[in-house]
């Protein structure tokens, strides 16, 4: 269904959203911006570049619990995973795109069930970029500058107003039962197509060469001297894994309450560049150097997933690049390797 | 409410045996009455609720029972420091098993060549006790033993047996020794100039520690046994057997779903596996 939204009528719509739903969306923190839980819908902003988190962090979030138990009676054992219904509310596509990688990958049995039951209760409303939200993201690259499923809602800026599409039942029903909107006209319909078309056309590709080839360019490079180089700039953090969208990576902890009684299993987020993060009690660590571990987080998004579910598991989002502090671009890995192989005349 | 893959069975310590000075071994019961299926070089997941959860191989055979199961358990980190304070009737969790196991249906008939270094008789442990209770369907039986001194060895009085038995040749090999140890002492690939392998019908089975597989696999080789016919089980971190968490993760593959029992032709073109 098409429809649209008058720009101060976004405020109103929120409001009936707060009635049925957390409402998880942008808003701006210290000059950058975060999803957060809002109830007040003047504090969100839809106009933002990229979040720190991604918003799949909220289908993911850290210290999840898992179970909950009583020491004294371990015949109770109970798992954690029903939840409140969230609206994550102008997700941009490339984050959208994220969560339908997350979703293929642990949907995929045996399931992550709380992850499942988490995106279930999820509705997402999705916002369209108009151009490139910053220097370092290869979103267009990789065609994920654009979502064509994976949302509930779609708000498109036309310039004078937002052209709202639905994509499920539960969009449509949402959006019919709201007074915010109206019947999209043909002038908006055709706002729509030159909107779409300015943004195509507003991108620039960043990665020289075939990016269809990215694959089986890096599968040739394992032994590449760039992911040496790299691995003496890292410094091991996992900023690069924590802000990634599509890492998925955790560990699972037992906390017992200062009770003594009750205690709980959660999980945190995990990511394959910390140090200790193959180490097993023998003492062997399997993954010891840098180098490894930075080759590892390059090959699992674009050869092992690509191998798995015929797409790259990287979005393009930029994230890994903005918040590393040794400097480490992926796109310079990417452009690197691809610059080697139209070295040797093989691409 | 949604199931949860995470969710352990309930479960109770019926047994505990001191095999080692390290080494100890449980037998487990699943509380729900349900029963617990694998195959050998299966693994679960035991969980002690507030202390946490740790991957460990299953040492009993499937033809034991499909009420208990037993775990061969080292005290080496937190998690199994914790396991060996348990007593008998303590309560614990269980998941899985997981992962795929040795390929029975590839050994009917063939000659079977063990080798086992070190914690590597656990999960081997399972499958010998599976080829002998069905002893008539396979050719030659060869199991080669390392440890590091003899007060080392695991099961060591089913081990006196396998040695007793004059259906299975069974060769035991010790680093270090005192003055009346019979048997080998070196390394366990010492142990390969005593055996005659039929290189076309020989399937191996190897577990040990990481160092141990290059030099096994070298000496299998030479015997001219195919790489596809060589099998090897492998450790890694684990945190959630699903495939998910990552920790297990050899290249493109989730040993926890994938394995942990590779072929060598399989595992060769994993470069992080060996």
């Amino acid at each position: 269904m098409d429809a649209v939204i008058e720009y101060g009528d976004v405020g109103k719509f929120i409001l009936e959203l707060l009635n049925d739903y957390d409402v998880i969306a942008p808003v701006e923190k210290d000059n950058r911006y975060i999803f957060e839980q809002v109830d007040d819908p003047s504090k969100i902003v839809h106009n933002y570049d990229t979040t720190i988190l991604p918003p799949v962090k909220w289908i993911y979030p850290n210290n999840e619990v898992l179970l909950r138990f009583k020491l004294s009676d371990l015949t109770e054992v109970k798992p954690v995973n029903a939840f409140r219904n969230q609206v994550l509310l102008f997700v941009h596509p490339c984050d959208i795109n994220a969560i339908n990688i997350m979703d293929e990958i642990l949907a995929e049995e045996p399931a992550d069930t709380n992850y499942l039951a988490r995106r279930r209760s999820s509705i997402i409303i999705g916002y369209d970029c108009a151009c490139p939200c910053r220097e370092n993201i290869l979103c267009f690259d990789k065609g994920y500058h654009k979502a064509d499923k994976g949302f509930d809602i779609f708000f498109t800026d036309l310039g004078n107003r937002f052209f709202v599409s639905t994509a499920t039942d539960i969009g449509k029903t949402i959006v019919e039962k709201s007074n915010a909107f109206s019947k999209a006209g043909y002038s908006d319909k055709t706002g729509l197509t030159k909107t779409n078309w300015e943004r195509d056309s507003a991108f620039k590709k960043k990665i020289h060469g075939d990016i269809n080839r990215l694959s089986h360019v890096l599968k040739d490079e394992y032994e590449d001297a760039v992911w040496e180089v790299e691995g003496k700039k890292c410094l091991s953090c996992g900023a690069c894994v924590i802000v990634c969208p599509t890492c998925y990576c955790f560990d699972v902890v037992d906390e017992v309450c200062p009770d003594m009684e009750t205690g709980l299993r959660y999980r945190r987020w995990d990511g394959c560049q910390i140090q200790d993060f193959c180490l097993v009690a023998s003492g062997e660590n399997f993954r010891d150097s840098a180098a490894e571990r930075v080759r590892h987080r390059v090959f699992k998004k674009e050869v092992y997933l690509k191998k798995r579910f015929g797409r790259s598991g990287c979005v393009g989002c930029g994230r890994c690049i903005e918040h590393c502090i040794a400097d480490i671009s992926i796109i310079d890995i990417f452009n690197h390797v691809m610059e080697r192989k139209k070295g040797h005349g093989e691409i | 409410m949604e199931r949860s893959n995470l969710l352990p069975r309930p479960a109770t310590i019926v047994d505990i045996r001191q095999l080692t000075d390290k080494e100890k071994l449980f037998t487990i019961r699943i509380n729900d009455g349900g029963s617990i299926r694998y195959r050998p070089c299966q693994f679960v997941i035991f969980s002690i609720f507030g202390i946490g959860e740790a991957p460990i191989s299953i040492t009993s055979s499937p033809l034991d029972s499909e009420e208990t199961i037993e775990l061969c358990i080292r005290s080496a980190g937190n998690l199994t420091g914790a396991i060996h304070k348990l007593s008998l009737n303590d309560r614990i969790g269980i998941r899985g098993p997981f992962g795929n196991g040795f390929p029975l249906e590839r050994i009917d008939g063939k000659d079977i060549l063990i080798v086992a270094g070190g914690l590597g008789l656990a999960p081997l442990r399972s499958l010998i006790n599976y080829i002998i209770h069905h002893r008539w369907k396979y050719g030659k039986v060869t199991i080669l033993i390392g440890a590091k001194r003899p007060q080392d060895i695991l099961f060591k009085e089913e081990v006196l047996r396998w040695e007793d038995d004059s259906s299975i040749e069974t060769f035991i090999a010790v680093d270090l020794a005192e003055t009346n140890w019979t048997r080998h002492v070196g390394v366990i690939t010492g142990l390969f100039k005593y055996i005659d392998v039929d290189p076309l019908n020989t399937i191996a089975a190897v577990v040990g520690p990481p160092v141990m597989y290059r030099f096994v696999v070298a000496e299998l080789l030479a015997k001219g046994i195919f790489e596809g016919n060589i099998f090897m089980s492998f450790e890694r971190r684990m945190r959630c057997g699903i495939g998910k968490c990552g920790h297990c993760q050899i290249n493109g593959i989730y040993l926890c779903q994938n394995g942990p029992v590779l072929s060598y032709r399989d595992a060769r073109k994993l470069q992080e596996a060996l």
